[in-house]
């Protein structure tokens, strides 16, 4: 819907202004339309919630593109080449992209496919690609990674940290810049402003923190790994807890150890001190905070996968309402902006005007307070819930009534002990009614009962995940390279490379784009984990 | 050539008005006792409301829309689809799909023109397929409604002005275009048009309609034949 007036929302003020924006003008140092179509870049990790969205930026942004490789992992019976065209180009993002910029012919004229693995030495690529591709990549951007919270521990370092060993042996061996995305979250622990000039190599976030005087190699934490694996391993017949569990609380006991707030940030810091430690390599690390569905491009809403804020947006719809959080911003930012901002670092990069450190966020400008949060998730569950024709209708009253409240961390904890209470005394009555009136009138009640306890304990753990970003610590990523980048662009490039955070209008992005995309994308393969899992 | 079918809607595409809207957030706000308090206030003003509209209806609104004042817009935004659902969709005319849809066919652009405010169009014009719309905006100061309207207060002669601003912008012929309205207030916006059309018209419209041959047309009912310019030509 197209409102027509001469009023824009100025959403930093929150009031409306009259009148157009100022026009973008940029220095022209840095020229993106110049970088993208006399170089080529290589492509790692196109096939992810990002790289789709990136990937269908640069073509359908950049007609003049001619060379663009992009590496595309094996999948069961598909070759790289083969998931490349069946399936991440018939992907919602790229779909329609590929349709209006002439078709798949078009694309195989501009685009590369390679087959490869970051598992693997030299990421994969077959000697032969390589000898084809060597002198002639001038950027490798770097995707790719497990983006997990709390995964095995092996499950992590494998991709963020041996992945990364692997992609600078390419970089290096292609001749080529490297643009890595990372996470903003690498800072750890921390409260309050985080600059992007703190240095890299070394860093642990309890570092110098009342006199923290440790020292934090990559080396060192790779000999640890290999000796927690080893005798984890060797202690799998004597230990009875699972094997995954404990690579789980190994890798989330060491990043807590240095300040590491999970397994995730922890093995993203090692792999940008890899990089950082390369003696010649000409690299940029761009650092988005939480990456959410997209403002605009490639359709409002887009979404992909649970690692965004989509799980406290589903458990905030499913009827939750009690959030602890601080009165701090959550650090979220659409996707397209992410894409956008990561291609004005390729650019830059490709001209040689870069940073070192990027950060993609939205505080520093246009921050949206975790309470305004709180306040959506309730009106939403208010929605979903008038209007359920299923389900329990005390429930569904309850949840659309009763609002969404913040509050502290004591007062969750005591909510949850009053809960799990009330259903230890459902359950013993229950049980005592199985033995009174047999199991064929009293069984499906207990059913019912263990799959909500399921449901709440899930809720539980998704929270804990999220409670060193809402509660525990509260950050602003400072984002002046960006910006300083932004306005180093041509004029023309402007118009196609938009970095704009401070015009996002929360209210109506997460109303009306932001949960209506989760709801759409997110909550049908949420479903379908649930109903798998159960 | 382009041509433009210029909607107004209370009265006109549904049975539902300021008041109605304004009732529903003070039915909804964050604890009972604001509620009680915001739906006390609503009562109160109705009778007052009343007669200004009978005597204005940009005075109507601008004392309509200072109900608003100290309400937040994240409120008002996160509970415009709920609103929608519960107040605004149970109350469109039976025919006024088939219309909106008629005139698309026909080549017109579809355009809302109303004096509600931004927030509550969003979802009525999602449901109908209307993609442009001019209509009122609150004044905000820090996300807080200050309870007056940003200028120009679209209503009466404000609605023609802003029909015959849209015309010069998008190309649109105005012979060639034709309004809906269901208020002799609307009079302004319907004269700007080639085919103006009272629909569901006030008793004080429908005189105005029959002394100038306008169409009349009752959306109320699913029944209602449409003007003779809305009909599909028949082949010969």
């Amino acid at each position: 819907m197209k409102s027509l007036t001469t009023w824009r929302w100025n959403a930093v003020r929150g009031e409306y202004e009259e009148g157009d924006p100022p026009p973008l003008r940029g220095t022209g140092e840095i020229s993106a339309i110049e970088a993208f179509s006399n170089g080529t870049t290589l492509l790692l990790g196109g096939t992810g919630f990002v790289g789709k969205v990136l990937l269908a930026m640069l073509l359908d942004r950049f007609p003049e593109l001619k060379h663009l490789v992009v590496q595309v992992r094996r999948k069961k019976n598909l070759s790289g080449e083969e998931r490349f065209y069946s399936e991440v180009l018939q992907s919602p993002p790229l779909r329609t992209i590929v349709e209006r910029i002439g078709g798949q012919d078009v694309i195989r004229q501009k685009v590369r496919v390679v087959e490869g693995d970051l598992d693997q030495p030299l990421c994969g690529i077959s000697l032969e690609e390589l000898q084809q591709l060597k002198g002639k990549v001038d950027v490798v951007v770097n995707l790719a990674g497990v983006v997990d919270f709390d995964p095995p521990v092996s499950e992590s370092i494998e991709p963020n940290v041996y992945g990364i060993q692997h992609v600078i042996e390419l970089v290096k061996l292609l001749g080529a810049k490297l643009v890595h995305v990372s996470t903003a979250y690498v800072a750890g622990k921390k409260n309050g402003r985080i600059s992007e000039d703190i240095p890299i190599d070394g860093y642990f976030p309890f570092r110098g923190e009342d006199g923290d005087q440790r020292r934090f190699t990559v080396a060192r934490e790779l000999n640890w790994y290999e000796e927690f694996i080893e005798e984890t391993r060797q202690t799998r017949t004597t230990n009875p807890r699972p094997l995954r569990e404990r690579l789980r609380e190994g890798g989330m006991s060491q990043a807590e150890h240095w300040g590491w707030t999970n397994t995730y940030t922890y093995t993203k810091s090692m792999g940008e001190q890899l990089i950082a430690q390369t003696p010649g390599l000409m690299y940029a690390i761009v650092r988005p905070a939480i990456v959410e569905s997209s403002l605009r491009f490639p359709f409002p809403g887009w979404n992909e996968g649970f690692t965004t804020s989509a799980p406290l947006v589903l458990m905030g719809g499913d009827g939750v309402k009690g959030w602890p959080v601080q009165y701090g911003p959550l650090e979220i930012i659409p996707v397209d902006l992410v894409a956008a901002g990561i291609l004005i670092v390729t650019a830059a990069v490709l001209c040689g005007k870069n940073k070192r450190v990027y950060h993609l966020a939205s505080a520093d400008e246009n921050p949206i307070m975790l309470p305004r949060l709180v306040a959506f998730l309730g009106m939403n569950s208010r929605y979903k819930h008038k209007h359920k024709k299923s389900g329990s209708r005390v429930a569904n009253v309850w949840k659309a009534y009763v609002e969404t409240q913040v509050i502290t961390d004591k007062s969750l904890q005591s909510r949850r002990a009053r809960l799990h209470r009330g259903l230890d005394v459902i359950h013993a009555v229950l049980t005592l009614g199985k033995t009174l009136f047999g199991p064929d009138k009293v069984g499906p009640y207990l059913k019912r009962l263990r799959d909500t306890r399921r449901q709440i304990r899930q809720q539980e753990v998704t929270l804990d995940k999220f409670l060193p970003f809402m509660f525990h610590n509260t950050f602003i990523f400072e984002t002046r390279n960006i910006r300083e980048a932004t306005r180093m662009l041509t004029n023309e490039d402007l118009k196609r490379l938009k970095w704009e955070p401070e015009t996002i209008d929360w209210a109506d992005y997460w109303v009306n784009i932001h949960t209506k995309g989760i709801e759409k994308w997110i909550r049908p393969m949420f479903a379908a984990s649930r109903k798998m899992g159960s | 050539m382009n041509k433009a079918a210029f909607y107004d809607l209370d009265g006109t595409l549904l049975s539902c008005n300021l008041v109605t809207t304004h009732a529903y957030y003070a039915r909804n706000e964050r604890s009972l006792l604001k509620s009680v308090y915001q739906i006390t206030k609503v009562v109160l003003s109705v009778p007052l409301l009343f007669g200004l509209d009978l005597y204005s209806r940009s005075l109507f609104n601008v004392f309509a829309f200072r109900a608003y004042r100290g309400m937040h817009r994240d409120r008002l935004i996160g509970l415009a689809d709920d609103l929608f659902e519960v107040t605004l969709k149970p109350s469109i005319f039976p025919g006024a799909e088939a219309l909106i849809h008629r005139t698309r066919n026909l080549g017109y652009r579809n355009v809302l023109v109303t004096g509600t405010l931004d927030f509550t169009i969003r979802p009525i014009a999602l449901h109908f397929g209307i993609e442009e719309v001019i209509c009122n905006r609150l004044e905000f100061r820090n996300h807080v409604a200050t309870g007056r309207v940003l200028p120009p207060l679209l209503a009466e002669n404000e609605k023609a002005n802003s029909i015959r601003q849209y015309a010069v912008q998008k190309g649109i012929e105005l012979n060639d275009s034709c309004a809906f309205s269901d208020s002799s207030a609307d009079v302004p916006m319907l004269n700007t048009v080639g085919y103006p059309v009272a629909t569901n018209p006030t008793r004080r419209l429908r005189r105005i309609a029959l002394q100038n041959h306008w169409p009349i047309l009752e959306l109320r009912e699913t029944s209602s034949k449409f003007p003779p310019f809305l009909r599909p030509a028949k082949a010969l």
